[in-house]
C-alpha cells in the first residue's frame, strides 16, 4: 500500500536529478548521475569514500555547483542563475558530518538564527519553536549550552533541530554519524528514524546499513562518481546487481 | 611625584586626553575600515579587492610620518581643501592602522571553516548574513589579542602627531621640558605613563579574549 502510494508520487517527485556531471579541474567527481526522490521517500546513498556521494547531496541544495545536467527540487531549478537559492534552501534542511554548529552561539541561538534572519520569524516565535525542537531531540536542558560543552551526539541532534526549525520539505544528511563515537550513533539515528516515520522526505549519505535496512525505501550505491545501483532496499540487500556493490556490502557487513 | 611634574600636570594631562581621544577614534575608524577591506578581500569582490590590495601594499611600504605628511600637506594641496593637524592625524592614522587591521581580520576570517559557512547558507541565510552573523563574529573573537596589539601600537603612534603640531601628550611634555629642562624626570614620567596605559589595554584584550574566545 505504502509502496504503491510512493510509486504514484513519482509522477511528481520532490527531487529530480537529471544527468548531473561535475569536475574539479581534471578530476571528474560526478558522471551522468540521474535519480528521483518522491515525497516521503527515504533514500540512503552509500559507496566508498571519494565516490561522490557527499558532492551529489550538496548539489541538491546548491552548495556545490555542477557543470552539466539539472536538479530540480519541488519544481525549482537549483542550477539556474535566476533561482533564489536562499529561499530554496529554507525548504531543504541539511545536516553535516561535523555538525557545523556556530561555536559562538548557544544551542538555542543556533536554532533561532535562520528562523529570525532568513524566515523573518519574530524572536519569540523562533525561540518557542527552538525550545520545542530541543525538547523533541531530548536536549531541552541544553538550550543555553555552547557547542563546545556538548557531546558529539548532542551537537548533531542540535544540528538536526536547527535544520528542522525552518519546516523543510526535504532533509539531506551528509554522513551524520561518521564523526561520532560508537555509543552516540544510536541517539542520532533514533531522531532520524523518528523523522522518517513521520513521512519526511530524506536523502541520507551513510554507511549505517542497519539504518538503511530499517527505514530506507531505496538505496543508491555510488562508485567513482557514477550511480552504479539505484534499487529498492530489499532488492539491494538481497541481490546487488553490480560486482562493485556486492564487494562493498560484503566489506561493511562482514563485521 | 617630582615637583616639575606636579606643577605641569594639568597641561600634560590635557595632552594625554588628546592622545587618548585620537586613539579611540582611530581604533574605531581603523577597525571599521579594516573590517570592510578584509571582507572585500575575503569575498574576492571584483575591482574593489584589487583596490584594497593596492591600498594595503601602499601603506605597508610607507612610513607613518610620510602618511601623516600626506594627509596634512599633500591631500589638502592636491584636492584644495583645508584641514587641521588634529583632523589630518585622525585620517592618517585610520588609513595607516586600517591596512594592518585589514590583514589581521582577513587572517581571522580565513580560520573559519568553509563548511561552517556552508551550514549557514544551507539554512537559507544569504552570503552577507552568513558573514555578518557567523563568520565575522567568530573571526573577531579569535583575533582579539591581535586587535589589541594593534590598538597598543596606535596609541603609541599618537606621539608622532606632535611633529605637525597636535597638542598631544609627548608634544606637551616636550614643551614643558623646553621650559623646565628636566629631561630625565619628564621623559621618565612620559614613558611610564605610556607603559601603564599600554598594559591596561593589553589587560582589557586578555580579559575580553578569555570571556569571548571560542575554539
Amino acid at each position: 500500500m505504502a509502496a504503491s502510494l510512493k510509486v504514484n508520487a513519482m509522477d511528481k517527485p520532490t527531487i529530480v536529478i537529471d544527468d548531473v556531471s561535475k569536475a574539479y579541474g581534471a578530476t571528474q567527481v560526478l558522471r551522468h548521475c540521474s535519480t528521483r526522490i518522491a515525497k516521503g521517500e527515504v533514500v540512503v546513498v552509500c559507496g566508498p569514500s571519494g565516490s561522490g556521494k557527499s558532492t551529489l547531496i550538496k548539489c541538491i541544495n546548491g552548495l556545490e555547483p555542477f557543470q552539466s545536467g539539472s536538479i530540480t527540487v519541488e519544481g525549482v531549478e537549483v542550477g539556474s542563475p535566476r533561482t533564489n537559492l536562499p529561499k530554496l534552501r529554507m525548504r531543504i534542511g541539511m545536516v553535516f558530518q561535523h555538525f557545523e554548529l556556530y561555536p559562538h552561539m548557544t544551542a538555542l541561538e543556533n536554532i533561532m538564527l535562520a528562523q529570525v534572519r532568513a524566515l523573518k520569524r519574530s524572536r519569540a516565535e523562533a525561540e518557542a519553536r527552538a525550545r520545542s525542537l530541543l525538547k523533541r531531540v531530548g536536549l531541552e536542558a541544553k538550550a543555553n549550552a555552547k557547542p563546545a560543552n556538548l557531546s558529539g551526539g548532542q551537537q548533531q541532534r542540535v544540528a538536526i533541530a536547527r535544520a528542522l526549525a525552518l519546516d523543510p520539505q526535504v532533509m539531506l544528511f551528509d554522513e551524520p554519524t561518521s564523526a561520532l563515537d560508537p555509543e552516540m550513533i544510536s541517539e542520532v539515528l533514533d531522531v532520524m528514524i523518528e523523522l522518517a516515520g513521520e513521512g519526511m522526505t530524506m536523502a541520507v549519505v551513510t554507511h549505517e546499513m542497519g539504518f538503511a535496512r530499517r527505514v530506507a525505501d531505496r538505496v543508491i550505491f555510488m562508485d567513482q562518481g557514477c550511480i552504479v545501483e539505484d534499487a529498492a532496499k530489499e532488492q539491494f540487500f538481497a541481490a546487488p546487481a553490480s560486482e562493485r556493490a556486492r564487494e562493498f556490502l560484503s566489506k561493511i557487513l562482514a563485521h | 611625584m617630582p615637583e616639575v611634574i606636579l606643577k605641569n600636570l594639568p597641561f600634560m594631562l590635557q595632552g594625554l586626553a588628546t592622545s587618548l581621544q585620537i586613539s579611540a577614534m582611530v581604533a574605531l575608524g581603523g577597525t571599521l575600515l579594516g573590517l570592510i577591506v578584509a571582507v572585500i578581500l575575503y569575498s574576492r569582490v571584483p575591482v574593489l579587492s584589487v583596490v584594497s590590495r593596492v591600498y594595503i601594499e601602499f601603506i605597508r611600504g610607507t612610513p607613518l610620518l610620510v602618511v601623516l605628511f600626506i594627509a596634512f600637506f599633500g591631500l589638502p594641496a592636491l584636492f584644495g581643501y583645508q584641514t587641521t593637524a588634529y583632523k589630518a592625524t585622525v585620517v592618517a592614522f585610520i588609513l595607516f592602522i586600517g591596512a594592518y587591521l585589514a590583514e589581521d581580520i582577513r587572517s581571522g576570517l580565513m580560520t573559519v571553516k568553509p563548511t561552517l559557512t556552508q551550514a549557514a547558507l544551507a539554512t537559507g541565510l544569504t552570503q552577507g548574513q552568513a558573514l555578518r552573523f557567523v563568520v565575522v563574529p567568530l573571526a573577531v573573537r579569535r583575533i582579539i589579542p591581535t586587535l589589541f596589539n594593534q590598538y597598543v601600537r596606535l596609541f603609541k603612534f599618537t606621539s608622532v602627531a606632535s611633529v605637525i603640531g597636535v597638542a598631544e601628550f609627548t608634544g606637551n611634555a616636550m614643551l614643558v621640558n623646553a621650559r623646565e629642562f628636566q629631561p630625565v624626570t619628564i621623559l621618565a614620567f612620559v614613558a611610564l605613563t605610556y607603559l601603564v596605559i599600554c598594559l591596561i589595554l593589553s589587560g582589557i584584550g586578555r580579559w575580553l579574549y578569555a570571556r569571548l574566545a571560542v575554539s
